[in-house]
Order: C-alpha cells, then structure tokens, then sequence
C-alpha cells in the first residue's frame, strides 16, 4: 500500500515553503528519504513531506466550494 | 593536522596500512555503486530507483574521492581505477556479484553500505588530515544511504512469511563476510590505532558495527541474534585487501569499471 506525499522546501531560513512535487512511498521513513534523492539538486534549507490525504481543502474558486463542501 | 602523508610523520609500516586501508574503500565503493546502478531499473518501484541511481552517484563519487588520495602515496591514480583485472580488487567481498534480487539489494544497502561508514566514521579524527576531511562531507550523504537500506529492511521484516525469510537468508548469506572484513587485533590493526590515523580497528570496530545493525538483526528475530554472535575465522585472510577469496568481483562490472568498451572512444 502506498500512499502520495506532497513535498516542500524553502531555499532560506525565513522563506515561505514552497511546494516543489510529490511522491509516492509506502510509510514515513521511506518518504523522507525518497524526497531527500529525488529533490536534492538544489541547495534547500530544509524540506517537508506530508501525506497528500491530510491536506485539508479550505476553499476552492473553480469549484465554488468553501471549507472543503 | 598533517595535511600530507610525509608530513603526518607515519612510519614505513603504518603508511602502507593507511595505503591499503585507502584502497579497500574506494575500491568498495566503487563497487557498491556499480551494484546500486545496476538496481536502477530492477527497484520494485519509482521511487526507489531513483534511490538507487542518487546512492551510485555518491558512491563513485566517494569512491574518487579515496582513489585521488593515493597520489600522495605515490600510486599512478588512472591504471588503479581503469587500469586493473578482478583479483587486483581490493573490495569487500560481499559486493563480488551483483544481489540476486530485491532482498539481496536491501541486505546490501542496510548490512554493507553500513560497515563501510562504520570504518569511515573511524577516520573522522584521523592523524592524517585528508583523509579526516573527506569522510566527514561522506558520511553526510551516507545518512540517507542508511536510511533507505534502514527503512527497506524493515518494511520487509515486518512483513513476514516469505518476505522476511527471504531478507534473513539474504542477511545470513553477507553478514559473516562483514564481520570478518573488520579483520583480526593484529600488530596491523594495533599500528594503525597507535598513529591516530583509525580510532578503532579490529573487534572494537565489529562491535561498534554489530550494535550500529543492532536494530535490524532484532527485526529478524532469532536468525538474527544468532547473526550477532558470529564468530569470524581469519583462515586465509589477506589484511591488505581484506579478503579471503583471492578472486575479485565478477569480471563483467570489473570490465564496465574500465570502461572497456569506450575505449575506442578515448582522444588524449
């Protein structure tokens, strides 16, 4: 079972995260490290996976939805 | 520090050790990622292909790192790395042949890839200061190399049944090549401890490695533990290169290293 993962990096200390791609992986462990190989040709200051599931929409403009209905 | 190896005033005997020690390092991780590349078209997914082909460039990149140092000691770099037949090898034996499959990848990956930082991290306040500023930028990447071989091993333990057999009988086949490779207390290992150029060698350095895959022999349960407390013969054991076979890896990726078949492509 696998699950996707949003990655994020920030080039600075006090930068905003930015989303730089995704990924799919079967746990954690294996998430960050896969992150780590498959985006590490920049210099970032540090970087972030979550699981793509536990992003919450708040508001969609195309959909015309707010808090996630 | 001595930044050159005259300078850190090494006698005759613990040169040479040094000299060797250089070469079985980077001839192994030479090796190693040649093994990583071949895995990265074969890894059970995406992911951890691209895993393998980040892990084989920093290996050869290591692997260059090691072999420039033997300059200082004389050695003509080119013919070492692109020049040399299999039995001249002086890598760990556990990455003669390529892994037969995926758990023999991750045996790989978490059990070898580990004992080569375990000697790495031996060097880390070495007598002979390049080779102490090299390890540490290496053993940086190493991390994540540990990591993946880590979260790998147990992801297919935990899985049980046939997977986990399968990953024990691939740890039993490489761990006691490992221990030993670690070599004996010799008057070899002794010299090297007395010149500051390893902080450990010999048992105290297959103890350090032994509680380092602690976690991973747990996670085989009783194959495991009966792993922990192997005890290596030194029958045969060559100390310079390491090894008891006196072949070397298989010819095919020996003759890949050299670039065999490029050769027509040289312009000097």
């Amino acid at each position: 079972m696998s699950t996707v993962y949003e990655v994020f990096a920030r080039k600075a200390r006090g930068e905003p995260l930015r989303h730089i791609g995704w990924l799919t992986a079967p746990d954690d462990d294996l998430a960050r490290v896969y992150a780590y190989q498959m985006y590490d040709e920049e210099r970032w200051f540090d970087m972030w996976v979550a699981p793509r599931d536990r992003l919450l929409e708040v508001f969609n403009s195309d959909r015309n939805t707010a808090l996630g209905r | 520090m001595a930044t050159t190896v005259e300078a850190a005033g090494l006698t005759a005997a613990a040169k040479e050790a040094v000299r060797d020690l250089i070469l079985v390092l980077a001839d192994s991780k030479r090796l190693l990622g040649m093994r990583y590349g071949q895995w990265i078209l074969g890894a059970p997914e995406l992911e951890a292909g691209i895993a393998c082909a980040a892990m084989a460039q920093d290996e050869w990149g290591h692997a260059r790192l090691f072999y420039a140092l033997l300059k200082d000691f004389g050695e003509d770099v080119a013919m070492l790395e692109h020049g040399r037949e299999p039995h001249q090898y002086a890598s760990i034996e556990a990455l003669d042949a390529e892994p037969a499959d995926w758990f023999g990848f991750v045996a790989m990956n978490a059990l070898v890839d580990t004992a080569l930082s375990v000697q790495c991290e031996a060097l880390r306040g070495s007598s002979y200061a390049p080779l102490a500023q090299r390890v540490e930028k290496l053993l940086d990447e190493e991390r994540f190399h540990g990591a993946h071989g880590t979260a790998w091993f147990n992801r297919l333990a935990r899985a049980g049944g046939d997977a986990a057999d399968a990953l024990a009988a691939a740890a039993e086949a490489t761990v006691p090549g490992i221990l030993r490779w670690f070599g004996p207390d010799s008057d070899r290992a002794r010299l090297m401890v007395e010149a500051g150029v390893v902080d450990a060698a010999g048992s105290a350095l297959r103890e350090r490695y032994l509680e380092r895959i602690g976690g991973l022999l747990d996670a085989l349960g009783a194959r495991g533990a009966a792993m922990r407390s192997h005890a290596p013969s030194f029958d045969g054991f060559d100390e310079a290169r390491r090894r008891v076979s006196t072949t070397g890896p298989d010819g095919e990726t020996v003759a890949r290293i050299r670039g065999d078949k490029n050769r027509m492509f040289l312009v000097d």
